[in-house]
């Protein structure tokens, strides 16, 4: 049987400015990604990686082709609508953790869940649950600046899985974290994998090739290759 | 999203701190000079809303209380005779010459009133009674206008010469002063009257009672036919006292100047705290929106800061408002903080957070969710 599609691109071509001054940094995408994978996109600076992952997540809008994210065209939607689709299938981990200093580690899954309409109660007993899925159940009290570099990734990892997101994207989760830390962050995000979810990480980590399923290889705003990774 | 915005606001303590000065500075600035034109108004019209009544009769062209001049009982017996009066009260009102115990020549207001009215006038003593003045050339003047009259040590019993003859203090008012820093000399009509020399039947205003309210336009029209004569409403005469020592004197630009000044102030200093914690959270924010949060939610992490800021910042300023009021009260200053003087300046302080947050919601709204990924 066939994975589902949680994402499927479609010819996406993407510009920066317009007219004369436009410059194309994807020129006709088409890509599926599918729950019970692990993907890396990889490639070298300006392939258009970012890019196409932003629009991806329904974060920019393709030029020409379309997007669906979980059978629903998000390319197509107004802000709000798109926002709404974000809000209920996606998680993000990032390079730079974008966590709020003010806040605990807890509070800050917590918060994000209290966005998506759940009471701070019940976002406080998820928010425990998710830390304690990426073992920081002894640092739920803690803020940001009293948290290493894994720890503070492991908390952005919890904060993206706590609302059980259908897919996990990432961008260079790894590139502020020594090896065993990044190795360690890895681990848990293939943890994530399952029947109903999917992972996609963009980095230039080849590394982390054993974590993947799949590998996505991009060259000039263009997939140059779609191959295994190490654990497929 | 309130948490978010409150411990992010509170996390860089000397931000917050700063910003909350600012907005104490200008809330207090703002409620001490809204008080203060508050005061002056007051001041300014303060015997005529004591005094009260209906309406008042003058020599036509007065259109101030402190420019008047001497009526004869003719027009008491012009207005006493429409049918809707029912009291008709002497006023004197005048500046006199007078000499300060150490010689010093100078002026007094002289307020002649009617023993045993209601309402008395002066209306509040802080020393002596209403009683205290039925003798013969006794008064009252403010305490706070004791220092300026030279009067030392216990005032009861003192003297002072007005108008060429000996007048002693057998009481002290409390808030009775006027807007011109002339002191008030309170006393019974037949003592202002002989001060003044003016025959018994003499007043420089008529205030007049009503058997009903809704007959002063029917009572005015009877008084200006006689064409000596003018009437006006107590609320209009207020009015145009008012007019004429606080907005024509200038004094009332100044404090709006002053007040705006305050604003403008506190408009840069929440501006620059608010826009400067939006930008180091930027990407946080970014995170939110990236996850699905609304530009309302995200709007609401400046508005939430900006409400805090409103709230410490407006109570703190009143506080402080309140010990200026207290401190300035003793140089006899009036700062007065009525309800809607309260209403207004916090209200303006609200204004204030409100316009001062617009750039960071601006910037907020131009946020593009994309920008996580940068």
């Amino acid at each position: 049987m066939t994975a589902e599609a949680l994402v499927r691109a479609t010819d996406v071509t993407r510009s920066y400015g317009v007219g004369a001054l436009a410059v194309p940094v994807l020129h006709g995408v088409s890509l599926e990604i599918r729950a019970g994978e692990l993907s890396l996109l990889m490639g070298p600076s300006g392939s258009g990686k970012t890019t196409l992952l932003s629009i991806l997540a329904g974060l920019l809008r393709p030029t020409t082709g379309a997007v669906e994210l979980c059978g629903v065209p998000i390319s197509s939607l107004p802000d709000s609508a798109a926002a709404r689709v974000r809000r209920a299938n996606l998680g993000f981990v990032f390079q730079t953790y974008n966590l709020f200093p003010a806040l605990t580690a807890l509070d800050n899954v917590a918060e994000v869940l209290t966005l998506q309409g759940h009471s701070l109660r019940e976002a406080r007993a998820m928010a425990l649950r998710s830390l304690a899925h990426v073992g920081l159940a002894d640092r739920t009290h803690h803020r940001p600046g009293e948290l290493s570099g894994g720890q503070k990734q492991r908390v952005a990892i919890a904060r993206a899985l706590a609302s059980d997101p259908r897919l996990v994207l990432g961008d260079e989760i790894t590139a502020a974290l020594d090896s065993a830390t990044g190795m360690a962050v890895m681990e848990i995000l293939r943890g994530l994998v399952g029947p109903r979810r999917g992972v996609l990480i963009v980095t230039h980590d080849h590394r982390m090739e054993r974590f993947a399923d799949r590998i996505i290889e991009m060259e000039d705003g263009l997939i140059t290759a779609d191959r295994p990774g190490g654990h497929a | 999203m309130r948490r978010i915005a409150i411990q992010s606001l509170l996390h860089d303590r000397g931000k917050f701190l700063a910003a909350l000065a600012g907005v104490a500075f200008a809330a207090s600035l703002l409620l001490v000079q809204m008080g203060l034109y508050a005061g002056f108004l007051s001041m300014a019209s303060g015997i005529i809303e004591r005094t009260g009544g209906d309406l008042w009769v003058m020599p036509r062209g007065i259109e101030v209380i402190d420019n008047s001049e001497p009526m004869s009982g003719a027009a008491r017996a012009a207005v006493s005779s429409h049918p809707c009066v029912r009291r008709v009260r002497a006023m004197v009102y005048t500046f006199v010459s007078m000499r300060k115990p150490r010689g010093t020549p100078d002026a007094v207001t002289v307020v002649g009133f009617e023993p045993g009215g209601d309402p008395i006038v002066p209306s509040t003593f802080h020393r002596g009674l209403p009683q205290d003045l039925h003798a013969p050339l006794r008064a009252a003047v403010d305490h706070l206008d004791l220092h300026k009259l030279q009067i030392e040590g216990d005032p009861i019993g003192a003297s002072l010469e007005v108008a060429g003859q000996t007048v002693h203090i057998a009481a002290t008012t409390e808030g009775m002063r006027s807007f011109t820093l002339v002191p008030f000399l309170f006393t019974e009509i037949q003592n202002a009257r002989r001060l003044l020399h003016l025959a018994d039947d003499r007043a420089s205003y008529w205030v007049v009672d009503l058997k009903d309210r809704r007959c002063v336009d029917d009572v005015v029209r009877h008084v200006r036919r006689h064409a000596d004569l003018d009437a006006v409403s107590t609320e209009a005469f207020i009015e145009s006292t008012e007019n004429h020592w606080v907005k024509g004197s200038g004094a009332g630009s100044a404090l709006a100047f002053t007040a705006i000044l305050g604003l403008v102030v506190g408009v840069v200093i929440v501006g620059q705290t608010l826009y400067a914690v939006t930008r180091e959270h930027m990407r946080e924010l970014a995170t939110l929106k990236a996850l699905g949060a609304s530009d309302g939610e995200i709007v609401g992490f400046v508005a939430w800061q900006a409400s805090l800021l409103a709230v410490l910042g407006g109570g703190i300023g009143l506080a402080q408002s309140l010990i200026i009021q207290a401190s300035i009260a003793q140089a006899g200053l009036v700062v007065l903080f009525t309800a809607p003087v309260v209403a207004l300046g916090l209200g303006a302080v609200c204004f204030m957070c409100f316009v001062a947050s617009l750039w960071s919601v601006r910037a907020v709204l131009q946020l593009e969710a994309a920008e996580v990924f940068k």
